[in-house]
């Protein structure tokens, strides 16, 4: 069944062309991995699908509905959540209440509380802290278990590996394989090449906000992929 | 003596300043926007005030407080709604300052039509002159409902903006206006129920202080200096800050007044001139 569905999607920066004519699915239950230089277009997608950049050509469905145009508020009520890039949790709140601001939408499902904090027992721990006390990989986890409090049904993760070391990388990425077992399907955008199509059912390539190779992910050979990353 | 009485009062009297400043505190916090019409609807306030003790002259006007302030928050609601929310998510601040500054000169002109140029006071009937001894000072009863009123005031807002859901969504809208939209909360109205917010508190603070001064359709430019000297006093968008940063102006004040009663609010204006030479981020860092 698909759940996302993106046809011949541009966006724009002012005058800027960002992406041209991306086409994209996702079915449920699945993990796609979208790869891509610096500046392919990457976050600019992610960006067009939660309703953060109103400057779009083309049809997006998610779930049987056309999001495109509607504002952020309302598609994120519909289960699509997005772990930005950078992060960006709130400083002036702690810790809990930066995961409480996910649970806002009130979506009936799996993930809670108690079950993020079953999923990173750190942050159990740190709970009453500003997120800028914690380590990167551990705000990094805030902002997985911000947006599993929605409990979405796909789940955007936006460069989740940027600056972490190594050990913290397999950590979150042992947690998207859990956050799989509940049923939510994910987008994993990622300059990691490797790490990305290892974890991942199918892979997009962007380069220069264009579509440059998908397939299994399995089946990619390295030459073709960077052949797809880099353009030549 | 005089001077611990001075000082005394001229706590009693920040407290007041205090108030007028933090709704305009809460929205530089929160919307990183200076409302240039806080003076006016602190002035509007008292004006409704004035009106509603004429409609119900057996009522006390402490009592009317109340109502002015739900008038207050619907106005402030409206006025954020309508026109704020149009300008205020531009990347340049300078639209909504703009257009906050017209607010306050079209509601300035409206007030002298529809009120008249004749300065105006609130009364408050025996409470305004009762006072009581405490130890050998002698204090008045008015100014110290007021401080404790302020201080009530302040420790609502500070509870309502910590320990409660929509002071969650307060705080998060001000740290990230976008992300906050990922999870289902629309800013724009975050903003209308601030706006409502910080112009309920300044009319409580507009009406008191009608009934401690007189004031004219134009008395919303000096509240509006008072306000934010207040606030940047205090700190930008600190709440204690302000209260803090209030009392400090209202001890200079009638310090100054004792020195040289010509002085007006000079001394505190000196105070205010040296406090961001001196220590620009503010006198007190107490963050929220």
């Amino acid at each position: 069944m698909t759940l996302l569905d993106v046809q011949a999607l541009d966006a724009f920066y002012g005058d800027f062309q960002a992406l041209f004519g991306v086409t994209l699915r996702v079915d449920a239950g699945e993990t796609v991995a979208l790869i891509g230089a610096n500046g392919a277009g990457k976050t600019t997608f992610l960006k067009s699908l939660v309703g953060l950049l109103d400057h779009r050509r083309g049809e997006i469905r998610f779930a049987g509905d056309t999001i495109a145009g509607e504002p952020a508020e309302r598609i994120s009520r519909l289960g699509l959540s997005l772990v930005p890039e950078g992060r960006l949790l709130f400083p002036s709140l702690t810790v809990e209440e930066n995961l409480l601001m996910g649970a806002l939408n009130r979506r009936p499902g799996a993930w809670n509380l108690a079950r993020v904090y079953e999923l990173f027992p750190i942050l159990r721990e740190r709970r009453r802290q500003s997120p800028n006390a914690l380590s990167g990989g551990q705000q990094h986890m805030v902002a997985i278990g911000r947006a599993l409090m929605s409990n979405p049904k796909l789940l955007l993760c936006d460069e989740i590996s940027l600056g972490l070391a190594p050990l913290v990388v397999d950590q979150i990425y042992e947690s998207l394989g859990r956050i799989r077992a509940e049923g939510a399907s994910i987008v994993l955008v990622e300059q990691d090449v490797k790490r990305a199509a290892g974890a991942a059912d199918r892979v997009y390539c962007l380069l220069k906000g264009r579509v440059t190779l998908h397939g299994q992910a399995r089946g990619l050979g390295l030459e073709q992929l960077s052949r797809a990353y880099f353009g030549t | 003596m005089i001077w611990v009485e001075t000082i005394v009062n001229g706590i009693l009297y920040g407290g007041l300043y205090g108030l007028l400043g933090v709704g305009l505190a809460l929205i530089v916090g929160v919307m990183r926007v200076v409302n240039l019409s806080h003076g006016e609807f602190i002035v509007l306030s008292a004006f409704i005030g004035v009106s509603l003790v004429g409609v119900f002259p057996s009522v006390h006007p402490l009592v009317l407080l109340l109502p002015v302030a739900v008038i207050a928050f619907a106005l402030g609601f409206a006025l954020q709604a309508v026109l704020i929310n149009r300008v205020v998510t531009r990347p340049d601040p300078f639209a909504a300052i703009l257009l906050t500054f017209g607010v306050a000169v079209v509601m300035r002109n409206l007030m002298v039509e529809i009120y008249g140029a004749d300065l105006r006071h609130l009364q408050a009937g025996r409470l305004a002159q009762a006072s009581t001894g405490i130890g050998s000072l002698q204090v008045g009863v008015l100014p110290l409902l007021i401080l404790a009123l302020s201080v009530v005031l302040f420790t609502a807002l500070q509870l309502l903006l910590t320990r409660t859901r929509f002071g969650r969504i307060v705080r998060a809208t001000a740290d990230h206006r976008d992300v906050v939209r990922l999870m289902g909360v629309n800013p724009g109205r975050v903003y209308n129920l601030v706006m409502g917010l910080s112009l309920a508190l300044a009319s409580v603070a507009g009406m008191l202080l009608a009934i401690r001064a007189s004031f004219s359709p134009y008395s919303g430019v000096e509240r509006l200096l008072v306000s934010f000297e207040v606030v940047v006093l205090g700190g930008l968008g600190t709440f204690w800050g302000a209260m803090l940063g209030g009392i400090t102006l209202g001890v200079a004040e009638l310090v100054g007044l004792r020195l040289d009663p010509n002085a007006g609010p000079l001394y505190a204006h000196l105070l205010f001139l040296a406090g961001v030479l001196l220590r620009p981020n503010g006198l007190f860092r107490v963050r929220t």
